[in-house]
């Protein structure tokens, strides 16, 4: 089911500060969060962040169109390597 | 006879059933159309008089969006995912569940038919 519309985007309030933050100071860095589980708003566009997988950074650059995503899906958290018996299968 | 919306011709048929034939039209639509437009439930398709098909024409014309429109939209939908790069995208792309469905067993609908293991043993009694 879909989030109530006057709840607003759910997102953790510190990400909005670290945003500013590195707006101001004008430095394109990465900006490491954890926090995948917030909404990706209209003020984040342009900026790089290094969304957390459990294991590393993924750089995601937000662009207009990842506007109500969360942080998370853009960070994947399982690789997957393929299946044994395929790779026999290819040789043979 | 009857084209409604393009290429669709159900005919004999009750026209709330018939209208369903149409991409985009289920039976809360349908029947809602049926309303507007005036016919009775009871009423088939090769029944119509011309300007009732007119008229049911207009009416999905103005408020639905159906066939290749519906169609184009939601292609343009499952591009935008996968061209994101966002995880729902990637499961587009892999051709798997995209809602968080198990895939250890089942999940055929997405997988296509099973495809045969390599060195697999088969079970014998």
């Amino acid at each position: 089911m879909a989030r109530s519309v006057w709840k607003g985007p759910f997102l953790d309030g510190y990400l909005l500060k670290k945003a500013d933050k590195s707006r101001s100071s004008g430095r394109n860095e990465i900006l490491k969060i954890w926090s995948r589980r917030s909404t990706i708003l209209p003020q984040f566009v342009g900026l790089t962040f290094g969304v957390y997988n459990g294991q590393k950074f993924i750089p995601v650059l937000v662009t207009d169109n990842m506007i109500g995503h969360k942080f998370g899906e853009f960070s994947p958290t399982r690789t997957f390597y393929g299946h044994a018996s395929d790779k026999k299968s290819k040789r043979s | 006879m009857a084209r409604i919306a393009g290429v669709n011709i159900p005919a004999q048929k009750r026209v709330e059933i018939s209208l369903r034939y149409i991409y985009g039209i289920g039976p809360d639509r349908a029947s809602a159309i049926c309303n507007k437009v005036g016919i009775p439930t009871e009423r088939r398709v090769n029944e119509l008089t011309d300007d009732e098909i007119f008229r049911i024409r207009e009416v999905i014309d103005a408020d639905y969006k159906v066939e290749g429109d519906l169609r184009r939209d939601v292609a343009m939908n499952i591009k935008r995912l996968m061209d994101l790069g966002c995880y729902r995208g990637l499961r587009h792309r892999k051709g798997l569940p995209v809602h968080g469905q198990r895939t250890h067993t089942n999940a055929r609908t997405r997988k296509g038919p099973a495809r045969p293991i390599a060195g697999k043993k088969k079970v014998t009694k």
